[in-house]
């Protein structure tokens, strides 16, 4: 039994979510209940929407094809590179950069900036909880 | 006299050593504040104050919406800030450094181009480097000053710290 315990522990730690600091939980949780007001069927933020917010192709602010994973590749543990200024960009995992995703401020700037380059809108509360739910947790 | 003479030469000589002649700079004064750094500088290079005059900086920050393109929109506070700062440091503050200087003189009074690679002393400066040499993958764009400008961090844009990829040092003559 201690060990039946011992090893669900362990998987449990593997497979666990990935934690959010409180100001970053709080924003989630601001994003959810608005996606609750728009959407009265919105249950959760999901993995699978976010993915193909990301990995999708739009033709953006610049007039051209273009997608999160055009500068952020899609291995969101490596380093990136801004296509129109070739300027490196650190890992956008948390698990790869602890500075990801721990300052709200931070977040909605990208956020904000992002959804207009890729979609040339501004990204529904639903959108951004969907993408960034994908972002922490993509292994 | 003689004493005097000595004097004079002192002072000529720590000018010189210090890369300034008669007060002139070298270059542009590099950039020191954190928020320009961290804000802009997460995009593309943190092009120093002094490239531009401050009527290009401040009808750039006016449009960061529409930012070459992107949106590069700021909060009014952080907006603020970095304002103030290219303001205060743009080219005409800095006439004893020779590329604010001669990149100033370079627009026409009724000109307000907010690329510094717009302005008639960066195009000139530029005018012979082969295209391919700008659109290689190393270098993407002649808006990437530290491609070939080596010490550009610096505000140093000397012939002899340019090393362009695939192609090596730039000699002029």
């Amino acid at each position: 039994m201690k060990k039946l315990l011992f090893a669900s522990l362990i998987v449990a730690s593997i497979t666990q979510a990935y934690e959010l600091n409180t100001q970053m939980q709080e924003y989630m949780n601001t994003l959810k209940s608005e996606a609750k007001k728009q959407n009265p069927n919105f249950k959760e933020f999901s993995y699978e929407r976010g993915e193909k917010i990301f990995t999708s192709e739009h033709i953006g602010k610049k007039g051209k094809l273009i997608s999160c994973v055009t500068c952020h590749t899609n291995d969101l543990s490596a380093k990136g590179i801004n296509k129109h200024t070739a300027k490196v960009i650190d890992p956008l995992s948390p698990s790869a950069n602890s500075e990801r995703f721990s300052d709200v401020k931070n977040v909605k700037k990208w956020l904000r900036r992002n959804f207009k380059d890729v979609y040339k809108r501004a990204g529904s509360a639903q959108e951004k909880g969907d993408v960034v739910t994908y972002i922490i947790h993509k292994k | 006299m003689r004493s005097l003479m000595l004097i004079a030469l002192l002072v000529g000589s720590s000018l010189v050593a210090d890369s300034s002649f008669w007060g002139e700079k070298r270059g542009v004064a590099p950039v020191n504040n954190e928020a320009y750094s961290v804000e802009c500088g997460s995009c593309h290079f943190a092009y120093q104050p002094g490239l531009l005059p401050e009527r290009s900086w401040v009808k750039l920050m006016q449009n960061l919406e529409n930012h070459f393109d992107t949106d590069a929109s700021l909060e009014p506070e952080d907006k603020k800030k970095i304002l103030d700062y290219l303001v205060k440091n743009s080219a005409e503050k800095f006439t004893q450094y020779k590329r604010s200087r001669k990149i100033n003189k370079s627009i026409s009074r009724g000109e307000t181009p907010i690329a510094i690679s717009q302005t008639p002393y960066f195009i000139k400066e530029h005018r012979e480097i082969r295209r391919d040499l700008i659109t290689q993958k190393e270098v993407n764009s002649i808006s990437n000053c530290t491609a070939c400008h080596t010490t550009a961090h610096k505000g140093i844009y000397g012939e002899r710290d340019i090393n362009i990829p695939n192609y090596g040092r730039w000699d002029d003559d």
